[in-house]
């Protein structure tokens, strides 16, 4: 019996359900999966893998084309945000706080007069940081924990299954409030730490099931019944076919994690000042977003941007990746 | 049928106790549930030995565990900081983040489900690209920011609705907040429906149905509808859970006093019964939301019902 | 609704395809389906399309039931004359007035294409609510006769059942009776038994030919088994590349076939009398419909090929006996 749990990631991934066949039928299907074939077939008879077939959609792909830009930007900008802004985050001027747009100063100055424009600058690296590491982190433990438990089922996989549906059973932000509001740590390390602990169930499910699936593959059976051991199949059989949902689900999930850290900084419980993160300035400009909007704007459309450009990244990879969809 | 929601029903079990125990343990380990009780200041070492005792803190934390759930099922919450019982906090909290979150709910499946039928059936075309691309900018803003802005714009820039909820949140009051909360739900609502309808619109059944010469309307809401929507409705059911947890970002926004308001208040006074107690009754609501959802599931797909 | 209305042009055949054309559009190129397909059907006949997968029998099918997924699949060209109109030059709400009440279609796979959260009763009597306007209690009366009459047992008890509670035979039995629902003049369908075990499908396939006998509709019989043609066909059409490459009635195509593909497919038939020989197969892969070979499609894999068959497209000569051969060569494929 499936399980009929539907956590959001189904909404952004495929979700098979069975008995859903093209509508082509039989005839025009084989025609676009047979490699040029035929003894006389004219163009490139190369046959192409589900990577590179993936790879040369992708390079087509201007939603992957502009994320990608993105990310590179912010990437770049999170190792060295000085070759755009030239002023230090933490250097405040109250005596400006809360002026507008001036010259050298495009996006104006927050509540405790520091320059807006460096603070979303700034703030790039720590969200990146909480997002790669987080999403790592997440990825490592959920397709590790995940994975073996498809392989290998019995009793280890209904425990893991009790276990996730434990961690599921808890509203995320819900938690958040509970486990960091008695955080003093002024580091990045443990919010990260709360989204791994409460996000790798969510990668445990996504893995366990693309295991379960590519075990079931004529190729692996084949390669059990001649014979290969259970590290020779996990290795050279399972991994290869379980690897692209949980990159894309990680991907996608790097975005929500950079949401939720604002989220729980906007809270009062996520990172601390002196870090500077786009969550505590916007939950730092939300009382004055009636007399100077733009103290909330600049790193709100900065942590926007951010996210989205995560979530249409591992959209497009989704895409190119399962050919079923288009 | 009956064997099959016994059985969900008895795979709940564990998960609420493991649940319950997990946010037990995070609140009684990490902080001190003794500090918020003597107010502001620095409890005095004697009064908070007392107070141990007293709360029976001083035994071993499954025993606190177990007391505590006992004591739960005969309905008794424990006092929150200031005296008041848990069980009255909720009495007036609960009300209000049941009918934000109905609200909410109302706006997913109106908005969501006819976008994402929409859209479905329009797969490539411009109305398509057009939703999709909204729905990614819609999950891409936190909800946080989304309830600012729209609180911003609508509440103070052109006076459409009040900025703040008054304390009897009424259902009018709670539009827009409804409208934040539901947000990135509703987005994915609409892509989930969307990505169902288009994959049902390509099943042999559909075929039959058009081969069976029957009006495109019919098509599609007896057959591809009933199909496509089992998933979508599925969703909706676990979001309710989802949302009243959620509840506490929005309810923050627009100060409304919901269970949000009395969890964040709890946490603020380090009032470890108030914080257990919500949390456990919220897990327990997700669960059972999740319990709906499985019997809907089977209502609606006879090949589980029959299994 | 068995007999032609005299108001319309007399034409013997209830159908005639002619010289049907059908691309598919697809991320490598354009993909030509059927090119130029001509087959007729007359009242009472049954016709069997012979092909490989690829050969575009299925889309010619699904063209004449208008049922094609456009996009990607488009008509470039022909005309499907069904009792004297051509179904191509009406408008979809008198095309969707056709199907189901004077074409109806079986498919392969009755499991994926039964609606599986709808009763079969609710399936089999919408036909009469839809097409009828028969109010629901007296079309699940009808489901029950309908059932009863593809012999399921049981009728009455199993209206209310859905699919998955059906065997693969019952289920095929279902989509029988759904497009018998009607009385429709012409019937197709597309491997009907395929996706069945060897012992149902005979009795699926009896049930078939006697409802048609009885009802006196035109069938077209899509499959790729020769086995299964044999005993039910009146007369074959064989299909590639999206053409037709042989027709003749049925006998006479096994005894003396006029085209050197249906002569492979026949010897690649394993017989119980030829122990121990090796099994016929004909050389080289089937045409890739992105680049259909210039001249005779088949010419690449054929015993007989010259140079004329890399350059002319042969047309469909008329063999003796009513009988036809797209094969330059067919007299020599013929008697040789």
């Amino acid at each position: 019996m499936p399980e009929p749990l539907y956590e959001p990631d189904t909404a952004i991934s495929a979700g098979g359900a069975g008995g859903a066949t093209d509508f082509a039928v039989d005839e025009g299907e084989t025609l676009e999966k047979r490699p040029d074939g035929g003894p006389q077939g004219a163009g490139p008879g190369k046959p192409r893998s589900l990577w590179s077939d993936a790879w040369r959609d992708l390079r087509r792909n201007p939603v992957f084309i502009v994320s990608g830009l993105v990310i590179a930007f912010l990437v770049v900008i999170s190792l060295w945000p000085s070759l755009i802004a030239s002023g230090n985050p933490l250097q405040c001027d109250l005596a400006r706080a809360q002026e507008g747009s001036q010259p050298g100063h495009p996006f104006g100055f927050d509540g405790q007069g520091c320059d807006v424009y460096t603070r979303t600058v700034y703030g790039a690296r720590t969200s990146v940081t909480v997002g790669v590491c987080a999403t790592l982190g997440v990825a490592l433990l959920g397709s590790v924990l995940g994975g073996l438990a498809g392989f290998f089922g019995g009793g280890w996989d209904a425990l893991l299954s009790r276990i996730t549906d434990v961690f599921f059973g808890i509203p995320v932000v819900l938690g958040g409030l509970v486990f960091l509001s008695v955080v003093t740590s002024t580091t990045v390390w443990p919010v990260i730490g709360f989204i791994v602990l409460l996000g790798w169930p969510q990668i445990a499910r996504i893995a366990r099931g693309s295991v379960i699936t590519a075990k079931q593959n004529d190729y692996v059976q084949a390669a059990r019944a001649l014979g290969a051991s259970n590290a020779r199949m996990l290795l050279r059989h399972v991994t290869p076919n379980a690897v692209a949902p949980v990159i894309v689900v990680a991907t996608i999930a790097l975005g929500t994690y950079i949401s939720l850290e604002a989220t729980l900084s906007y809270l009062g419980v996520g990172l601390k000042p002196p870090t500077v993160s786009w969550g505590i300035d916007l939950s730092a400009a939300s009382p004055y977003v009636r007399n100077a909007p733009h103290m909330l704007l600049w790193p709100a459309g900065a942590l926007a941007v951010t996210v989205l450009a995560f979530i249409m990244l591992g959209d497009a990879v989704r895409d190119a990746l399962d050919p079923k969809l288009r | 049928m009956g064997r099959y929601v016994i059985r969900r029903l008895l795979q709940m079990i564990p998960v609420f106790f493991g649940a319950t125990l997990l946010i037990f343990l995070m609140v009684n380990v990490m902080g001190d549930p003794v500090a918020g009780l003597c107010g502001d200041r620095e409890c005095d070492p004697a009064t908070a030995a007392r107070l141990r005792a007293e709360f029976g803190l001083d035994q071993p934390v499954w025993q606190q565990y177990a007391t505590y759930m006992g004591n739960v099922f005969s309905g008794d919450f424990g006092t929150a900081f200031n005296g008041q019982r848990v069980t009255e906090l909720m009495a007036g909290a609960f009300p209000v983040t049941i009918r934000l979150t109905l609200v909410a709910i109302v706006f997913e499946i109106v908005i969501g489900i006819s976008l994402g039928v929409l859209t479905g059936l329009r797969r490539g075309r411009p109305v398509d690209t057009g939703v999709l691309l909204m729905t990614l900018v819609v999950i891409s803003i936190p909800t946080f920011v989304t309830g600012l802005l729209l609180q911003l714009l609508l509440g103070v820039k052109w006076g459409l609705v009040k900025p703040a909820v008054s304390s009897a949140a009424t259902v009018d009051e709670l539009l827009v907040p409804g409208l934040v909360l539901a947000s990135v739900s509703l987005a994915y609502v609409t892509r989930l429906t969307r990505t169902s309808v288009a994959e049902n619109s390509r099943a042999d059944y559909v075929r039959t149905a058009v081969a069976k010469g029957l009006p495109r309307r019919r098509v599609v809401s007896r057959h591809l509808l009933r199909n496509s929507l089992i998933p979508v409705v599925t969703f909706i059911g676990t979001d309710v859970g989802a949302l009243m947890g959620g509840a506490i970002v929005t309810e923050r926004i627009f100060n409304i006093h919901g269970v949000g308001y009395q969890l964040y208040q709890g946490i603020l006074r380090q009032s470890s019964q108030t914080v257990v107690g919500f949390v456990t009754v919220l897990v327990l609501v997700f669960l059972l939301a999740n319990l709906l959802v499985d019997i809907l599931y089977a209502v609606l797909d006879p090949r589980i019902r029959y299994a | 609704m068995t007999a032609a209305p005299a108001s319309f042009e007399p034409s013997p055949a209830l159908l005639e395809v002619r010289d049907l054309h059908v691309e598919f559009r697809t991320r490598d190129g354009v993909a030509r389906a059927v090119n130029g397909v001509t087959y007729s059907v007359a009242e009472g006949e049954t016709l069997a399309v012979l092909g490989e997968s690829g050969s575009g029998k299925s889309v010619t099918a699904q063209a004449v039931m208008g049922i094609l997924d456009m996009p990607p699949g488009r008509i470039t060209g022909g005309e499907i004359l069904f009792q004297g109109r051509d179904l191509l030059k009406l408008k979809e709400d008198e095309r969707r007035e056709v199907r189901g009440r004077e074409m109806a279609m079986i498919f392969q796979d009755a499991l994926s294409s039964l609606n599986p959260v709808l009763s079969v009763g609710e399936q089999l009597g919408e036909m009469f609510v839809v097409h009828r306007g028969m109010s629901r209690k007296d079309a699940r009366n009808k489901a029950v006769e309908l059932m009863d009459r593809v012999r399921i047992p049981a009728a009455r008890e199993r209206v209310g059942q859905y699919p998955h509670q059906f065997s693969g035979g019952m289920r095929q039995r279902i989509m029988i009776a759904m497009a018998l629902a009607l009385e429709p003049a012409l019937i197709i369908a597309d491997e009907p038994t395929t996706a069945l075990d060897v012992t149902v499908q005979a009795q699926v396939m009896d049930l078939l030919a006697e409802l048609q006998r009885e009802l006196a509709m035109g069938l077209i019989l899509i499959t790729h088994d020769l086995g299964v043609v044999a005993d039910v066909a009146d007369r074959i059409a064989v299909m590639y590349a999206g053409r037709i490459v042989e027709t003749a009635p049925v006998h006479d195509i096994y005894k003396a076939p006029a085209h050197p593909y249906t002569k492979g497919l026949l010897e690649s038939i394993p017989r119980l009398d030829q122990k121990g020989q090796e099994l016929y197969a004909i050389k080289g892969l089937p045409p890739n419909l992105l680049h259909i070979p210039p001249g005779c499609a088949f010419h690449p894999r054929c015993p007989l090929g010259r140079d004329m068959c890399r350059t002319d497209e042969p047309p469909l000569y008329d063999v003796p006996d009513g009988r036809g051969s797209a094969c330059h060569f067919w007299q020599e494929a013929h008697h040789g």
